[in-house]
């Protein structure tokens, strides 16, 4: 490894294109198709540069028709082909999710095992900067849901490269989602911690592994993407007052990192989990019910969860600041729990 | 060498604002890397590396740049 | 069918009440995003879709309705809400988050709803399709007056939701128009990257119904084509197509480079610029006269004054308030 190597960083939008160029160099079946991705690089840059290297047939803009192109993917990967496929917002969804959820998350199973469909869906989540309700869900929950595809969201540069290579030598559907804050687009707010030292070769994240991004012993912090950030913010916070916080990178929803989950409470004996998606029926619930069939006797107080409140994402400022989850929130969290 | 906002990056005499070091001072670089992102609205540029040799890092992270601002440097030694 | 003096007048006074309303928001939309483009920033964050130039589809349409009529919209609604009568104050508030606005802040510029005036909006293309649809479904239902129309762009002609739309309308004969503006770009797509057909009102033919194509972007062949095809619902005949050849005078949305477009493409889009166009055409028939012309404008720009002075001036809602409306009664 040479020493720029060593120590050149990236952003998360160019990550994801820094594996998705590096995947097609060395596998013509490989294309990506979406809307916005060629000329303009993706609205959140994470194909920047891919047309100019690989041209329009391989790097596919798409027409407005999310059902069709979504249900193309799908097709594509069982004839042989190994597309990626962007959905710009995850919000979406909703007009594709039949091809999604009923087809390409299903296909493997309905023949047993003997069709491979190694689709890659990269999506934007996220909100935070005043895109209202059908721009900044993050639905992470939905995706892991609903059997039949691997889930990922990365929290830095780093994991993004290699979750991104992994996901698309993968045989399965496997969902990409990216958080529009953490893209390093400027315009929707920066977070450095997201931009971090990535290696120039290939290398793949494990998809199902989840990270410890900074050790401690009196509380674990559980977050994913964004939500790692807000954790290691609070984990700040409470270092000041004495308490050592452990926040652990899901990395992965889709398979779920339960050991590394258990591990990590089995220690500490405290729970917080952290996310940006509504707060009933999602991973935070699953998260919480994880460490509680396991071992109840691990948790010395009831865990809590900072998520995201059960309503639509408000437009205006204050309102939706209130209801997205933070440091402070974090910390309060963790004084309710009481000593 | 004194690491530039390229002249040409874009139109007008508008500010951009410094999105991205992709290096740390001190981290040896190659010419042509590329280095730095500078966004002007939703528009991201990349600034390269003039010549090869060690980063020095002058404009930080969210600094407003114009065209031809000296955002760092390369000592070539 | 052509607009007498008075509709002509009103169209005229309701382009310019958009474009001059438009010229505002964009200014204000850039305070406290300048330098530095930070979309949460200044007193109206998020996304922001102006509608210049795409004037005349609103006004040659909505002259043709009253509020009994419902309009879908799409993510740039400003246009049809201001010829459709949406409050101008409670609409600006709104843009600016405040708890005065349509919804109390918590749509924001996508999601403008109105149902004084039956107006709605959406940020999700050809979504307003299938609402519209049951809008005409009820109005036929409940033998109530009042027929619906759906504006989308030409982007959402690609989407599922407009090929079963209209293949219902046409089945169930209802009082739905489906008004195309086509302004040759989804975002950085262009039109001819993104169908192989050339003029969209041809697809009207799938479905047995009239289509029309109106070029040019022309308010009064607008009106022309509008006002049968409004009159062919309200007699219970059916649906009809429209598709219009309109201009995107700015970006996507505020913030864009428009680096997709060839060169010379925005000089050639001023150029035809319909407001001008109008007024030039009405003074020489002497529809207006020219000393009304600033009286218009001053009228114009008193509105939109109150307007952005109520939305300043208005508080922000409780933080809290994030936390009601979500179920009907709100609480």
């Amino acid at each position: 490894m040479s020493e720029e190597n060593a120590t050149r960083k990236l952003t998360i939008a160019r990550a994801m294109a820094e594996a998705i160029a590096q995947e097609m160099r060395v596998d013509e079946r490989v294309f990506v198709m979406g809307e916005d991705i060629a000329a303009l690089g993706g609205v959140f840059g994470n194909t920047r540069g891919l047309a100019d290297e690989f041209g329009t047939t391989r790097i596919r803009d798409t027409p407005i028709s999310e059902t069709a192109f979504m249900g193309a993917a799908t097709g594509a990967a069982m004839d042989g082909m190994r597309p990626v496929v962007e959905l710009m917002f995850v919000d979406f969804m909703g007009v594709c999710f039949d091809a999604i959820y009923n087809c390409m998350a299903k296909n493997v199973y309905f023949s047993g095992g003997t069709f491979k469909v190694p689709v890659v869906l990269m999506t934007s989540t996220g909100g935070g900067y005043s895109d209202a309700g059908q721009h900044s869900q993050c639905l992470y929950g939905s995706f892991a849901h609903l059997p039949g595809m691997k889930v990922v969201s990365p929290s830095n540069a780093h994991d993004a490269k290699g979750l991104m290579t992994a996901a698309i030598r993968d045989d399965n559907p496997v969902v990409f989602m990216y958080h529009k804050g953490l893209q390093g687009m400027g315009w929707l707010g920066t977070e450095p911690a997201a931009i971090v030292p990535v290696p120039e070769e290939s290398y793949t994240t494990p998809i199902g592994q989840a990270s410890v991004v900074r050790e401690g012993t009196d509380v674990t912090i559980v977050g994913l993407a964004m939500g790692v950030h807000h954790g290691l913010r609070a984990a700040d916070q409470l270092a000041e007052r004495g308490v050592s916080a452990e926040v652990l990178d899901l990395r992965s929803l889709v398979p779920l990192d339960r050991e590394a989950i258990l591990r990590s409470v089995a220690k500490t004996g405290r729970l917080i989990v952290v996310d940006e998606d509504y707060r009933s029926y999602g991973v935070t619930g699953e998260i919480i019910a994880t460490v509680a069939e396991h071992d109840l006797g691990l948790l010395k107080a009831n865990p809590q969860r900072v998520a995201y409140p059960d309503v639509p994402i408000p437009f205006s400022r204050p309102l939706e600041q209130y209801c997205l989850p933070n440091a402070d929130k974090i910390v309060a969290a963790f004084d309710a729990m009481g000593g | 060498m004194d690491i530039k906002v390229p002249d040409d990056l874009w139109e007008g005499d508008a500010e951009g604002v410094l999105t991205a070091w992709l290096f740390d001072t001190g981290a040896k670089v190659s010419e042509g890397a590329i280095v730095a992102e500078v966004m002007t609205d939703k528009v991201q540029y990349e600034v390269t590396a003039p010549t090869g040799g060690t980063l020095h890092i002058s404009a930080e992270l969210d600094a407003l740049v114009r065209r031809g601002d000296v955002i760092g440097s390369i000592d070539a030694g | 069918m052509q607009p007498g003096r008075a509709e002509k007048r009103w169209m005229y006074e309701t382009m310019l009440l958009s474009r001059r309303y438009e010229e505002a928001i964009e200014k204000i939309y850039l305070e406290g995003k300048q330098p530095r483009f930070d979309m949460a920033a200044g007193p109206i964050p998020g996304e922001m879709h102006l509608s210049n130039g795409q004037e005349p589809c609103a006004v040659g349409v909505i002259a043709h309705l009253d509020e009994h009529d419902t309009v879908t919209a799409t993510h740039r609604p400003h246009h049809q809400a201001i010829a459709k009568g949406v409050d101008l104050k409670a609409m600006t508030a709104e843009i600016f988050g405040k708890g005065t606005g349509l919804s109390g802040g918590r749509g924001g510029h996508m999601h403008l709803l109105d149902p004084r005036v039956n107006f709605v909006c959406s940020g999700i293309i050809a979504q307003g399709m299938g609402p519209a649809l049951g809008a005409a479904l009820s109005r036929t239902l409940q033998n109530k007056p009042g027929v619906a129309v759906s504006f989308i762009g030409e982007g959402a002609v690609n989407q599922g939701a407009f090929h079963e739309t209209m293949n219902l309308a046409a089945l169930w004969k209802l009082p739905l128009i489906v008004v195309v503006e086509d302004n040759a770009w989804g975002i950085s797509v262009s039109k001819k990257d993104s169908t192989a057909v050339e003029r969209n009102h041809v697809r009207a033919a799938a479905y047995g119904i009239p289509g029309h194509f109106v070029p040019n972007n022309d308010p009064i062949a607008i009106y022309d084509v509008a006002g049968e095809a409004v009159a062919r619902a309200r007699r219970g005949e059916g649906p009809t197509l429209i598709e219009i050849e309109t201009d995107r005078l700015a970006g996507h949305f505020m913030g864009d480079a428009e680096q997709y477009r060839p060169d010379g493409e925005k000089d050639a889009l001023f150029a035809r610029d319909p407001i001008p166009r109008l007024r030039d055409q009405m003074l020489a028939a002497g529809e207006l006269e020219a000393d009304e012309v600033p009286a218009i404008e001053a009228r114009v720009r008193s509105r939109i004054e109150e307007a952005v002075a109520f939305a300043r001036e208005s508080p922000y809602p409780q933080p809290t308030d994030a936390l009601k409306c979500v179920f009907h009664p709100p609480t």
